[in-house]
């Protein structure tokens, strides 16, 4: 008779290993899984660390870790990388050991990242986040933990779960920006908006900014407004579709300079580049260029270097017991045409 | 074919642990999380949490009681202008007001009379030897001139930077409303127009001739 289970006969250096016969694999299979996805359900619910800001958190000691976490949307983009790195340097000029994590604009990564950055001891998170409402519990997991998290450039929707958050002005930025469109393309025209990603802030409050202006002349007309999520490859195929419904644009206003980028490319590709103005948001060091030499009509600088330094320096402040932080701190932008581009470069103003 | 005890024994056993250990792997290491949106405090409608906010209403309020106990505190112009004249740099740092890292603003008052018009811009000569020129908003405005020129609002008093934006276009609703018509239809060349208003802080003095402050008025009287 064969057993149900049995250990094969081995060598007595080798782990024993698990023999089924095949009439029983499936029942086995059946209550392996389904225990495991017991497991698995109960794991899930398990109760997290407190979630709700309390007195109790703040009162938490800070940690005495050296380490600092530089937790970034994505490392795809040159302007986030500049972000990063900035944070990451900073942060070991100031005697931290700093380690960068890329959430590959994947709000599950940045999960997994917190879940790492908290289960390791780190003292403090420089934060950009991918998603302005869906980051907030990782944000408040720290917190629970005792890890205080500086926002860098992107918001997150609550005031109080980040220690601080360092914000660049979009709204002000896109008026000016809005402002020079309208001196640039007239107050007659058709154009296309490229939007970000939608679950984030700057998104908003850049389009929102750019339209206090622009939906103030009626005859400027919106032809499209879609997403391409601050990516160029997506903006070079979105506004490659948009133009074969809407040959006749006069100008495309980009949430970014990496869609900039991809709406520039569209446009040479269809011979349009010379009739149809670009206008980006960043100050991204290969939009400065081309703003320079005329192929981008204008951009927003923003000062990531700025951001990224306030945020470590801040961290620094509160490990070394400092608690009172504003929870926004608004960073100036400035307009770059190809009047002025000569004072930029290197992602912020030249010294 | 019964089955051997000790088999079916050790089959229970083996199964036993294997589920054991899955429950035990999955504990340390959850592969995704259940959570509780009210648990976790997340908005779920709106933005910046549960609080709702009325940027007209907000606005109303500032305008109507905070904003003109400002403008009679603001900085006289034409003292501002002189020190802008000399070094903008140390006439921000002596006169202007700004959040957080942001830009910086002047919050003044004077009077002067009016030396051109455009649809956009009415240009004064400030009273005073120095004559400066500086000019007043009469067209569409735009931006955060108003609220955070103003020097009254913390950005960290509203719910979130959406929120804080709409305040901004609700206060220029009001400057468009409320103090643009009356510039636009009495403020003829000659007039002396007193005012009080906002302005962004030049870092730098602009080409001759062009006025040194361009400042969006909160308040605006006409006289001939």
């Amino acid at each position: 008779m064969v057993s149900a289970v049995m250990f094969r006969q081995i060598p007595f250096n080798q782990p024993p290993i698990l023999i089924f016969p095949m009439r029983f694999c499936h029942l086995s299979r059946f209550m392996t899984l389904g225990g495991l996805l017991a497991g698995l359900l109960l794991a899930a619910c398990k109760p997290v660390a407190p979630t709700a800001s309390s007195p109790a958190d703040a009162a938490k000691p800070a940690a005495k870790s050296k380490r600092v976490a530089v937790v970034v949307s994505t490392l795809n983009n040159p302007w986030f990388v500049v972000l990063a790195e900035t944070a990451r340097d900073r942060a070991k000029e100031l005697g931290y050991e700093a380690t960068i994590f890329d959430s590959q604009n994947d709000p599950a990564k940045e999960s997994q990242h917190f879940d790492n950055l908290i289960s390791s001891g780190y003292g403090a998170v420089l934060f950009n986040c991918t998603d302005a409402k869906g980051s907030i519990a990782n944000v408040r997991r720290a917190k629970a933990a005792g890890i205080p998290v500086f926002c860098m450039d992107r918001e997150i929707e609550a005031n109080d779960a980040a220690t601080s958050q360092i914000l660049s002005d979009n709204y002000s930025g896109c008026v000016a920006l809005g402002q020079y469109f309208v001196e640039q393309v007239g107050e007659k025209g058709k154009y296309v908006e490229l939007l970000g990603i939608v679950a984030d802030t700057n998104t908003w409050n850049r389009s929102k900014g750019f339209h206090s202006v622009v939906d103030r002349f009626p005859d400027l007309k919106m032809a499209s407004q879609q997403s391409a999520e601050f990516d160029r490859s997506k903006a070079l195929e979105v506004l490659e579709s948009i133009l074969q419904s809407n040959p006749e644009i006069n100008a495309v206003f980009c949430g970014n300079d990496a869609m900039a980028m991809g709406a520039y490319q569209a446009l040479l590709a269809s011979g349009k580049a010379d009739k149809v103005k670009v206008f980006g948001f960043d100050g991204a060091d290969d939009v400065v260029r081309s703003v320079a030499e005329g192929k981008i009509t204008a951009t927003v600088m923003q000062f990531p270097k700025t951001m990224a330094k306030t945020a470590a320096e801040y961290a620094d402040k509160y490990l070394k017991g400092e608690r009172s932080f504003p929870q926004r701190v608004p960073v100036a932008v400035e307009l770059v045409t190809r009047a002025n581009v000569g004072k930029f470069g290197d992602y912020g103003r030249k010294p | 074919m019964a089955a051997n005890p000790e088999a079916k024994t050790a089959r229970r056993i083996a199964i036993t642990v294997m589920v054991v250990a899955g429950v035990v792997l999955f504990w340390i290491f959850p592969p995704f999380r259940v959570v509780s949106l009210k648990t976790q405090g997340l908005p779920t409608g709106g933005s910046s949490g549960s609080v709702s906010f009325d940027p007209t209403a907000a606005a109303a309020q500032i305008w109507q009681k905070t904003l003109p106990a400002a403008a009679v505190k603001a900085f006289e112009a034409d003292k501002v202008v002189a020190a802008l004249r000399v070094d903008p740099a140390a006439a921000r740092t002596q006169f202007a007001g700004s959040s957080g890292l942001g830009t910086a603003y002047y919050l003044v008052r004077g009077h002067g009379r009016v030396i051109s018009r455009d649809h956009s811009y009415l240009r004064l000569a400030l009273a005073g030897d120095a004559a400066d020129v500086v000019s007043l908003r009469i067209g569409p405005v735009f931006g955060n001139t108003v609220r955070d020129g103003c020097g009254l609002l913390d950005v960290n008093a509203f719910p979130g930077l959406s929120e804080f934006n709409a305040l901004a276009a609700a206060l220029n609703a009001l400057v468009e409303k409320h103090v643009i018509p009356t510039l636009r239809d009495q403020a003829t060349v000659g007039t002396e127009v007193v005012f009080a208003g906002c302005a962004e802080a030049p870092e730098s003095l602009p080409a001759p001739g062009e006025p040194l402050l361009s400042i969006v008025p909160v308040q605006a009287e006409v006289h001939p």
